[in-house]
């Protein structure tokens, strides 16, 4: 038997072209291409949004406020002398904010690359910070925007309170035997 | 149009309106059985737009007939008996297994595609305004079940195994896709919707090719293919009655 449970991605949703992309949630899926179809089902049901990223959750580097306080890995990352590669920086600034894109850089490791996001954006304190690698980010494509976003835009949603489907099958229940054949 | 094309129109209408509307009850028994969550929501979520391109599909039919659009859906599904009823017996099979109902929603959505590229030319400017919206969806459907063919076929020697028992049952069935639909001789003259016999040989040849690259044989049997829209499987009433328990429980109850 294998295992059954697929691979964790982190699903990123920008709300217009030019807008920073924000965490979603997760959605578990085989592989990233499946995890993209798996986030428009999950997630854009009642759309808001133009495009999609994915990124498997492992590739995501975080650290958070405590951590931070207290960095014994401050001093390696100076050192750092691994290939420079680019990263996307986000940022949970709130309990109740979804987790925001700030802006991207390029380090030699993940914790080079929070500390330069430190130093660039000079944002005090975020509850954390999240930093993952450009190339481990499968994006939906401006084609996909309109299968994955438009064809929801349209519809008209009702609430289930409007279907009254407990009380009628009630009444329907302890109509007298007498009525029905 | 005249009289029998209206009349034509409106019958081919309702039989792709049954099509959609038994697949998307097929797909539904998946709702909260499927074999990960994430499938789950997405299988539901395409039943549902099935379920909804074919109440498009009826109402468009209802104008044609001049009858209420905004009852006609419900009248379709839930009054009308079983016989009257013009799916293809391909959409009434039971959901089977995971492979099963995913390759029957990707030999479907497949066809599908073909047809409402042509409908979105219709000389009928209502149902191509109807076909470009379903096709929106259609091709989100498509990316998603096809995605499935190869991940299945290529996967595990089991997921191997359930997808050729699943087409092997499927395929069959699936020939019938591309027999004409009622009124679609007449209509196909006018530039009103496309025969389906040409679209039938674009689809063979695009999903025979995508079986064979996830390693699926595609050599099948000459089978008797049950083309008749009138003929329903051996499943079809215990569906209908399922499907329209409770509405005749008490059919003038306002929902």
């Amino acid at each position: 038997m294998i295992d059954t449970q697929w691979p964790r991605f982190m699903v990123f949703e920008q709300a217009a072209e030019g807008e920073p992309f924000l965490h979603n949630g997760t959605v578990h899926a085989p592989d990233a291409e499946m995890a993209l179809l798996n986030a428009r089902d999950v997630f854009a049901r009642r759309p808001d949004g133009v495009a999609f990223w994915v990124v498997p959750a492992e590739a995501i580097f975080t650290r958070t406020r405590e951590e931070l306080a207290n960095w014994v890995e401050k001093t390696e990352a100076n050192q750092s002398i691994g290939r420079l590669i680019d990263y996307y920086v986000f940022g949970k600034f709130e309990q109740q904010a979804q987790c925001r894109q700030v802006g991207e850089v390029s380090a030699g490791s993940p914790t080079a690359a929070v500390q330069s996001a430190i130093q660039k954006y000079g944002i005090a304190d975020p509850l954390w910070w999240w930093v993952l690698p450009k190339d481990a980010v499968l994006s939906s494509t401006p084609q996909d925007s309109d299968p994955m976003f438009a064809a929801a835009r349209e519809k008209t949603f009702k609430d289930q309170a409007e279907y009254p489907v407990v009380t009628l099958m009630r009444e329907l229940r302890s109509k007298p035997k007498a009525d029905s054949k | 149009m005249n009289e029998t094309q209206t009349k034509a129109l409106a019958a081919y209408l309702v039989a792709l309106a049954d099509d959609e509307l038994i697949l998307g009850h097929r797909d539904s028994e998946w709702t909260g059985h499927a074999p990960i969550l994430e499938e789950d929501i997405a299988f539901a979520n395409l039943a549902l737009d099935e379920i909804g391109h074919a109440r498009l599909w009826y109402e468009l039919a209802a104008d044609l007939m001049g009858v209420e659009r905004a009852r006609f859906p419900d009248r379709q599904v839930y009054f009308r008996p079983a016989a009257d009823f013009r799916c293809l017996q391909f959409v009434e099979l039971p959901k089977g297994d995971w492979a099963f109902s995913m390759l029957r929603q990707y030999l479907f959505d497949a066809f599908e595609q073909h047809r409402l590229a042509r409908l979105v030319k219709s000389e009928y400017q209502p149902l191509a305004d109807v076909a470009a919206r379903i096709r929106t969806e259609e091709i989100y459907h498509l990316r998603h079940t096809r995605a499935w063919v190869p991940r299945l076929g290529l996967g595990t020697e089991e997921s191997r195994a359930r997808m050729q028992a699943a087409l092997d049952e499927l395929w069959p069935y699936a020939q019938a896709l591309g027999a004409p639909l009622p009124g679609e001789l007449e209509l196909e003259e006018e530039g009103l919707v496309p025969g389906g016999g040409s679209l039938f040989a674009v689809w063979s040849a695009e999903v025979t090719s995508l079986l064979k690259e996830a390693s699926a044989s595609t050599s099948f049997a000459d089978n008797e293919v049950e083309a008749d829209r009138a003929v329903h499987s051996e499943y079809f009433p215990a569906l209908i009655a399922d499907l329209q328990e409770v509405a005749q429980l008490d059919p003038a109850a306002q929902w």
